[in-house]
């Protein structure tokens, strides 16, 4: 799942995870409050509703409203929402902005390749690493 | 008492008035051509005697002057606690100046104030102390100072905002470049076979352009944040700096096969990163520009001079490469400016630009030397220790 408010840059990404080979649903909203807002709705209405959990949350940084920076704070502030890898994908590559999505526990950081060849060997990599290769748990902790 | 005795006690007596009187005449001539205002006054605060630049400075004649006393010369609010600090000076006089750090006004005749600095002297004479008052008009002073703390802020904000603009500017534009070239490279992975021999050739040309474009913009956010991001400002040994800037040029080294000599060099007070980001930019600038042909050798060399108490340390990076016309050893320094082809050297030619901010950041000098076809020498100099008024330059992280 992705938030970004930039229409080409979701559609790249997209596009991208496609061409690496990803079958899953890739849903996408434009702002940090509509992801969270999704995240909240889906897991209040558990597994069988068609909101669906991400595996992996793809955050814009700059975005309108709800920028990535307080939907990252909101993430990882509550219990229910917390283990849900979240990776930034911004096109900063400043050393503060770095530091603090860290400090706000974002699992990677990620500057948005400049080329297409470049984002899907990030996609296939990122479809590698979080959705084949680690272990992650399915929900809170009860 | 003999016709002799009496004689010489005159004589001695015409001497002492004698001399009396020159020294009198020399003291009005200095008084009188002082070039700042000069009030005698007596114990009661009676003014005695001025000079003329007294008269110009405050608006009064010589006779109004006499009829005034000295705290007409001082602004109301100050005269009551003036005539104290009069008894104060004459119970224990000596030469001071008055103020001490405080901003000294004094009043015009026409009630006007203006801002003085004054010394006190002490006249033992025949009736009682006198005070001299040396007084200096330091109103056009004062006003230069202001407008240097003016402009020296309008500059510092000046330059963080441009600072800022680049930084802002050179990420802003980089997304629309982005999608330029994203959106070239997908027309030609769908459209590619479609298209004919010319088109494809634009269509490379496009995404080549708005490749070197992203490399000029990333390099330009680069040279705006040399500045942006310091550590301060630490005693360093440079040789170790230098050895870790050599680490991260690794690969080129092997690539090049090239000799590099670092010299025991001074330890000075720097921005550590600042001066790693400098040895980088320097040594891989002379493996960069080496000759065909011939084993590239860099020599950095340091060592430190003492001017005039100022201890100065100076690094020299030497090379044995293609060097460069002389001419334009100032041109090389400044941002994107080149002097090989594109085909001929990678780049945009901001690496120098950068060494020169850093150095400057260091309140020091960087300058080139060099004979073309057998090598280029670069020589920083950098103040040892920093001043303690040398701003400490953190804008922000």
């Amino acid at each position: 799942m992705m938030a970004d408010d930039d229409p080409d840059d979701r559609e790249f990404v997209r596009e991208a995870f496609e061409k690496s080979g990803f079958k899953g649903e890739f849903r996408c909203v434009e702002d940090g409050g509509a992801l969270v807002e999704y995240l909240e709705k889906a897991q209040a209405l558990g597994p069988m509703s068609r909101f669906r959990i991400p595996d992996l949350i793809l955050l814009d940084l700059n975005m309108p409203r709800v920028d990535g920076y307080e939907a990252l704070r909101q993430i990882k502030s509550s219990e229910r929402l917390r283990h849900i890898p979240v990776v930034v994908l911004s096109t900063s590559d400043s050393e503060s902005d770095i530091q603090q999505t860290y400090d706000g526990g974002v699992n990677s950081f990620i500057t948005k390749p400049a080329g297409f060849e470049e984002l899907v060997e990030m996609a296939g990599s990122l479809k590698a690493y979080w959705l084949e290769l680690v272990k992650l748990p399915t929900g809170p902790a009860t | 008492m003999d016709e002799m005795t009496r004689l010489s006690a005159r004589v001695l007596e015409l001497e002492r008035l004698l001399r009396e009187r020159e020294e009198n005449d020399s003291f009005r001539l200095v008084f009188n051509s002082a070039p700042y205002g000069m009030v005698v006054s007596d114990e009661s605060g009676r003014i005695v005697m001025v000079n003329p630049r007294a008269e110009e400075m405050f608006g009064y004649s010589a006779g109004e002057f006499k009829r005034r006393r000295i705290e007409d010369l001082v602004p109301p609010a100050l005269r009551s606690g003036h005539a104290g600090q009069r008894h104060h000076f004459h119970r224990a006089p000596s030469i001071r100046s008055m103020g001490a750090g405080r901003d000294l006004y004094a009043c015009r005749r026409d009630g006007t104030e203006f801002p003085v600095e004054i010394a006190l002297t002490p006249l033992p004479g025949e009736n009682g102390m006198l005070v001299l008052s040396s007084i200096i008009d330091i109103s056009r002073r004062k006003l230069g100072e202001e407008e240097l703390v003016r402009y020296s802020k309008r500059l510092e904000r000046s330059n963080a905002e441009l600072e800022s603009f680049a930084s802002v500017a050179s990420h802003d534009l980089q997304e629309p470049l982005r999608k330029i070239r994203m959106m070239g490279e997908r027309l030609g992975a769908i459209a590619g076979e479609s298209l004919d021999e010319q088109a494809r050739d634009y269509l490379g040309r496009m995404i080549r352009a708005g490749d070197s474009m992203h490399r000029l913009i990333r390099d330009l956010l680069a040279f705006s944040r040399v500045t942006m991001r310091t550590e301060g400002f630490t005693p360093v040994d440079l040789s170790a700096t230098a050895r870790d800037a050599l680490s991260a040029l690794e690969l080129l080294v092997e690539e090049t096969g090239a000799i590099i000599v670092v010299d025991d060099l001074p330890e000075v007070e720097v921005d550590e990163a600042q001066m790693r980001q400098l040895f980088q930019n320097l040594i891989g600038n002379a493996l960069k520009f080496r000759r065909a042909g011939v084993v590239p050798r860099v020599e950095v060399t340091g060592r430190v001079e003492d001017r005039a108490g100022d201890l100065v340390a100076i690094v020299e990076v030497k090379d044995n490469g293609i060097g460069f016309d002389e001419r334009y050893s100032e041109r090389i320094f400044l941002v994107f400016q080149r002097l090989h082809g594109k085909t001929e050297f990678e780049g945009t030619g901001i690496g120098l630009a950068i060494c020169k901010k850093i150095v400057e950041h260091h309140d020091g000098r960087i300058h080139a030397r060099s004979t073309p076809g057998e090598g280029a020498q670069f020589v920083v100099e950098v103040p040892v220790r920093r001043k303690p008024d040398s701003p400490a330059a953190p804008h922000s992280a």
